[in-house]
Order: C-alpha cells, then sequence, then structure tokens
C-alpha cells in the first residue's frame, strides 16, 4: 500500500510515488557526471556560462532550451567532441566517477569508450548489420568469434532491434528503415559496454511510431547506462527523462526531476519556454 | 484575466482555446450566481413563479459544465499544456464541478419557496435569508478572484466559511427549539433546515474554488490543510 506522509499534505508537496532524488545533494555513489563551473567559448563568443550540475548514475537527464541555448555544446563536453573544434576554450571540470575527464593525462579515445553518443541522423557505416555492432570491438582487439555473436545478439536485443534483424545480419545495414538505422547506432554505441551514452536529438529524424520505439529503448537502456539527452521536443523530455535541464543563452536556468519543472517550474523563463510562450 | 498570461503563447490557437475556457467559466459562474440570487429572492417573496424559473434554468448551468468539461479535454489532447497551463486547466475542470453543484443546490433553495408557510411561520425564512446572503457574498467574491485569478483574495476569502459555518450552527440551534416548541411546524422546519444545508454546501464549494486559485497561482495543493498553513502562502 502507498502511504502519504500528513506532512506531505501539509506542504503542499508533490506526493509522487516515485522515489525523487535530491539533485543538490547527491550521494558520491549516486553520481555519473559531476559537472563544476564550466566554461565554454569559441574564439570571443561565450557558449557555456558557468555550468555546474550533478547528473544522477542509472537514470536519464534530458537538457532543453531553444536554439543556440548550448545544450548540444553542453552534452558534446561529456565526451570532449568540443576539442575537435577550432578556436573552442574551455575551462572547469566534468568529472566521470570523480575523475575530471578534461585532466591532460586522459586517453580521449578511451574516454570515448566509456561515454557513448549517438546523434540526430542515423549514420551506419557502409558495412553488415553484423559488423556495424562489432565494429567497437573489433578495433578493441576482439576477434573471438563467439563473444562477438554474443555482443551482437545482446547490444540488439538491447536496442529492441533483434527480432527484426537476426535472420538478415549479413545484409547492409543501409537497407534498413530510418528508425531501424537509428536503433543499430544505438546497439553500436552500447555493443561495447560504455558507463554513460549521449543522445542528441535522437528521434528528430524519425516518424512518430519510430520515435516511441527509441523512447521506449531510452527506458530500458537506463536499467544499464546512464543517459543524457537533448531534445527539442519538450513532450519528449517529460515522456522520457527523470531529470530536466532547462537552459537558455548559454546558462542553466533550472534543473529539477521532470514532474516538478513541467508541472512547478520556479522560474519563469522556465515556464514560458514550456508552455510555449515568447521568452 | 492578466496575470494569467494566456495571450502570450507563440500560438495564437492556444491562446484562443484557453480564452474560450476561460470566458465560457466565466459565464458559467454569472450564471450560477444568478441562480443563486433569484432563489434567495423566490423564498425571500414567497414567489412561486420566479423559483420555478430557477428550477427549469438548471439545465443550463448543467449544458455548460459538459461543454467546458469537452473544451479542456480537447485542450489536453491537442496542446499538451504544461506548468501554468496546466494546472489552470486543472483548476478549471475542478471549478465547473464545484459550480455545477452549486447550482443543484440553488434548485434545492428554490423548492422552499413552492411550500406554504403560515404567516407564523415566516420568521423562519427570515433567518435563513441572512445565511443566504451571506453565501451569495461569498460566491461572488470567489467569482470575482477567480476571475482576476487574485490568489491574495482567495486566501482572505477562504476563511468566510468558517462564519458561514458557525451562522448555520446557530440557525440550527433555532430551528431545533423551533421544532420543539411547535411539533406541527416539523414539515416546514425540515423544508428550512434542507436549504440551509445547502446554503451550507455552496460556502464549501466556495471555499473549494478559492483553494484551486491557490494551486493555480502557487502551484500549492492546499487541500485538506489548516487555515493557518494557508494564510502562511501570503508572506511567501
Amino acid at each position: 500500500m502507498i502511504s502519504i506522509s500528513p506532512n506531505a499534505l501539509a506542504t503542499g508537496s508533490d506526493p509522487s510515488f516515485a522515489k525523487k532524488l535530491d539533485l543538490n545533494n547527491l550521494k558520491p555513489e549516486q553520481v555519473a557526471l559531476d559537472i563544476n563551473n564550466l566554461n565554454l567559448s569559441y574564439g570571443e563568443k561565450q557558449a557555456l556560462n558557468d555550468i555546474s550540475m550533478s547528473i544522477p548514475k542509472g537514470q536519464v537527464t534530458a537538457f532543453i532550451g531553444p536554439s543556440g541555448c548550448g545544450k548540444s555544446t553542453l552534452l558534446r563536453c561529456i565526451n570532449r567532441m568540443n576539442d575537435l573544434v577550432d578556436n573552442c576554450h574551455i575551462t572547469g571540470e566534468v568529472n566521470l566517477h570523480g575523475n575530471n575527464i578534461y585532466n591532460k593525462h586522459v586517453d580521449v579515445a578511451d574516454l570515448r569508450r566509456k561515454v557513448g553518443m549517438v546523434f540526430q541522423r542515423p549514420n551506419p557505416f557502409p558495412k553488415t548489420i553484423y559488423e556495424n555492432v562489432v565494429y567497437g570491438l573489433r578495433i578493441m582487439g576482439e576477434n573471438n568469434r563467439r563473444k562477438l555473436d554474443e555482443a551482437v545478439e545482446k547490444s540488439l536485443r538491447s536496442a529492441a532491434l533483434w527480432n527484426e534483424v537476426k535472420d538478415r545480419l549479413y545484409e547492409s545495414a543501409l537497407g534498413l528503415s530510418g528508425g531501424q538505422q537509428q536503433r543499430l547506432v544505438i546497439a553500436r554505441a552500447i555493443a561495447i559496454q560504455p558507463e554513460v551514452l549521449l543522445l542528441d536529438e535522437p528521434t528528430s529524424a524519425l516518424d512518430p511510431i519510430s520515435t516511441l520505439t527509441i523512447e521506449e529503448l531510452i527506458n530500458d537502456l537506463k536499467k544499464q547506462f546512464t543517459v543524457v539527452i537533448v531534445t527539442h521536443n519538450m513532450q519528449q523530455a517529460a515522456r522520457v527523462s527523470d531529470q530536466t535541464a532547462f537552459m537558455y543563452m548559454g546558462s542553466l536556468i533550472e534543473y529539477s526531476d521532470t514532474n516538478t519543472l513541467f508541472t512547478r517550474p520556479s522560474k519563469q523563463k522556465t515556464e514560458d519556454y514550456i508552455t510555449g510562450r515568447y521568452g | 484575466m492578466d496575470n494569467l498570461h494566456i495571450g502570450r503563447h507563440i500560438s495564437g490557437q492556444f491562446n484562443e482555446d484557453l480564452e474560450r475556457v476561460i470566458n465560457n467559466v466565466m459565464h458559467m459562474g454569472g450564471l450560477v450566481e444568478k441562480q443563486l440570487t433569484d432563489a434567495l429572492a423566490a423564498v425571500g417573496q414567497s414567489d412561486a413563479d420566479l423559483a420555478r424559473q430557477v428550477l427549469s434554468n438548471d439545465y443550463q448551468v448543467n449544458a455548460y459544465e459538459v461543454s467546458i468539461d469537452d473544451e479542456c479535454t480537447r485542450v489536453i489532447a491537442k496542446r499538451q499544456p504544461a506548468a501554468g497551463d496546466l494546472r489552470l486547466i486543472m483548476a478549471v475542470v475542478k471549478t465547473i464541478a464545484d459550480l455545477e453543484r452549486i447550482g443543484d443546490d440553488a434548485e434545492k433553495i428554490a423548492r422552499v419557496a413552492l411550500e406554504i408557510f403560515s404567516s407564523s411561520q415566516k420568521d423562519l425564512l427570515e433567518n435563513l435569508d441572512n445565511l443566504g446572503r451571506r453565501v451569495l457574498e461569498f460566491l461572488q467574491a470567489s467569482l470575482d478572484a477567480f476571475t482576476r485569478m487574485d490568489y491574495e483574495s482567495a486566501i482572505k476569502i477562504h476563511q468566510m466559511d468558517d462564519k458561514i459555518n458557525r451562522e448555520y450552527e446557530a440557525l440550527m440551534r433555532q430551528l431545533m427549539t423551533y421544532m420543539m416548541e411547535d411539533p406541527r411546524s416539523i414539515p416546514q422546519v425540515m423544508t428550512v433546515i434542507w436549504s440551509a444545508r445547502a446554503l451550507e454546501r455552496i460556502g464549501d464549494r466556495c471555499q473549494n474554488i478559492c483553494e484551486y486559485i491557490i494551486y493555480f497561482v502557487k502551484g500549492k495543493d492546499v487541500r485538506h490543510t489548516t487555515a493557518e498553513d494557508i494564510s502562511k502562502l501570503q508572506t511567501m
């Protein structure tokens, strides 16, 4: 039986039955990523202003905000994709399980193995479905056929794609539909067992049914990985995430659990954005 | 309606939808207020025609409830309102349910006017009239606060219900004495008791409306909390 504490009623606080994390006081073992005073500029242009937040382990965290607010930039900081951009200057820390990924001793290839990423448009390699999934494992030197077979089945099952492709594993991945290709890319990302999975608008190029399949998949994935998702679709953030961060002009305006943010946001800017008003 | 910020959505269609909902709630509130005023006047002046008019107009209140409910369902399905917009829709859905019941209570009160009272029993009705006036004031103040979504006055008038309850209890004691003194008056006194009860219930429903206003503006659910907790909100 679910009991609501009389106190929760008296204060009018959220008697939601899901266990809510206190994002400001997470225990170290609950934190996957700890971002401290992160600033980023492209040349003269400041793209991120002093971002500090803790992203909890085993949960889905969504970044929302208008175009150009810095949400994709922030996401790309988490696996150092911004290193590839000229003129990009970063200060502050991004700690993955307590280790700063911007430390100069960090091996970026190893970091990206731990922090996988999926982009807006599905980008399968022009190879077979099987080879796409094992690509990362082969690079890591894994050639044992049995292990690769196991990894393919496990990843494709986790990506909810196994039943659709199990009879055509050796056909080209380019023959799959857009939604299937995106799930294949997710399978490829999870085959190397990353700790964190970054999704940059993973459904914006997909039809509504594929979108729902991917959303369902995200919910399953959080059992194994910490998921961080950037989305333009606010309803999607409301549906799939446990925490939501609202960003505006390079600053983190509000970061709280999704239920609170979408029903009782504490900042006027957040309210204006999620209710579709001029900010 | 300004502090609702309805007109500021990027989607003009969404603005129109919400405006329509709010306007309909105001019309419904106005209609319910008129029903209660007429019911009380019918009782006060023993005007059977006016009472029958109240009875026959109740269907309009019901029709408003159905159509606003329908509108709200459509807004939820098509616009997926969030935050303040979502709380507004929730507050509206609950408010119109209470308004519809106030309409039913007004109907019950109007039925008293159809009863025959002897001239010696007329002062029974006078007491009812006092309670009725106070309840009508409460309803008007609640609807006014709802129109402006003014949570400060909602907090203030929320306490009016206590006064109404005290007056209702005093009236009950008086009516009880009446019955003991003159058992032949029991059928008439019972009628008065039923309508006093209806008035007391209207007070409770007005109090609910105040709570929905507070919920919409502050995002705090203050149902089933104490008066002290609610007045604390004023300082927040």
